[in-house]
């Protein structure tokens, strides 16, 4: 019996390796879920003194990570920090802070 | 020196911001704007408390006239036009100050009231200032306005080239109408301006750095 129940041990053992890697996903040091971005549509960007004043303004809010302002395309890409989130509204207030107009708020748009 | 001098110096000295770049910044804002053309240099910085507002010190120096005055501006937004593929901005500017007409120690209330108006794409730009002052001895209404034209398109934090005309009327001068081709470079927070006044033989030196 006890060499039947060091065989089972030995045998559960050897599999446990390949589990591990056939299923990763399983880990316990997996890394935490990435933060929401936002896609803005703004009005009145047509220059770097633009750009500035709402990487600076948004940049400032706790929630936010990172700001990215395309100028050909009149958007403002919003990177959250992870758990964080910016509903419309306080963008709204950040974008009318650096001095121009939100038009529309995209979620959840992929990287 | 001539009157003709005398007057085209007073002329210049009351022109304090000839549209080379928006006054009030975002809240919370810096700006450093410095203009030199020949004739007079200006250094106004100012800090914006909020996004249609700025108030700063202003002091411009006359170099014909020696002539100087120092006081605080400020600046209102009175209205932008955000539009898709635009900006327009409608200003409103005070000044007030002392003027210290020939540097020679005594010194007189100066104030100035202006309004300025401009449009933009991000091929093109136009803009228009009126300002009346009233520095002690002179008193003088200035117009400015300025066309410009992106040659090509950048991208935030590239270099931006424009190439402008600059067209200024002082009513008092000998020359009451100047030109002033010039080239202005604007790359992040920083934004230079390099031209030349035909009829003053003068080069225009201005920057403004916005943190």
């Amino acid at each position: 019996m006890k060499l039947l129940k060091t065989l089972a041990l030995a045998a559960a053992l050897s599999t446990a390796p390949l589990a591990a890697l056939a299923s990763p996903e399983t880990s316990t040091m997996a890394e935490p879920a990435p933060g929401e971005i936002l896609m803005a549509k703004v009005n009145g960007l047509v220059c770097d003194f633009c750009a500035q004043s709402i990487r600076k303004i948004v940049g400032k809010d706790e929630a936010v990570q990172k700001v990215y302002v395309d100028l050909s395309k009149g958007q403002v890409r919003v990177d959250l920090k992870p758990g964080k989130s910016l509903d419309d509204a306080a963008l709204e207030k950040l974008i009318r802070k650096a001095g121009y107009s939100l038009v529309s708020v995209d979620r959840n748009v992929a990287k | 020196m001539p009157p003709r001098y005398l007057a085209a110096g007073l002329a210049l000295a009351a022109l304090a911001a000839p549209a080379s770049a928006r006054p009030v910044s975002y809240e919370g804002g810096w700006t450093l704007m410095q203009e030199n053309n020949g004739m007079y240099s200006s250094v106004h910085a100012h800090y914006s408390p909020t996004a249609t507002d700025s108030i700063g010190l202003y002091v411009e120096q006359n170099w014909d006239m020696d002539q100087t005055f120092t006081g605080l501006q400020y600046n209102r937004l009175v209205r932008r036009w955000n539009a898709p593929d635009s900006q327009g901005n409608l200003y409103f500017k005070l000044g007030a100050g002392a003027v210290d007409p020939f540097e020679d120690g005594e010194t007189e209330l100066g104030s100035f009231a202006g309004v300025a108006a401009d449009w933009e794409t991000r091929r093109v730009f136009v803009s228009y200032d009126v300002r009346a002052s009233d520095f002690g001895a002179d008193e003088s209404l200035s117009h400015a306005a300025r066309l410009g034209v992106a040659p090509y398109v950048a991208e935030f934090g590239e270099l931006h080239t424009w190439a402008m005309v600059q067209v200024e009327n002082h009513p008092e001068a000998d020359k009451p109408v100047t030109v002033t081709p010039l080239l202005r470079f604007f790359k992040g927070p920083l934004l230079v301006e390099a031209g030349y006044t035909l009829e003053e033989e003068e080069f225009l030196l201005n920057w403004t750095w916005r943190f």
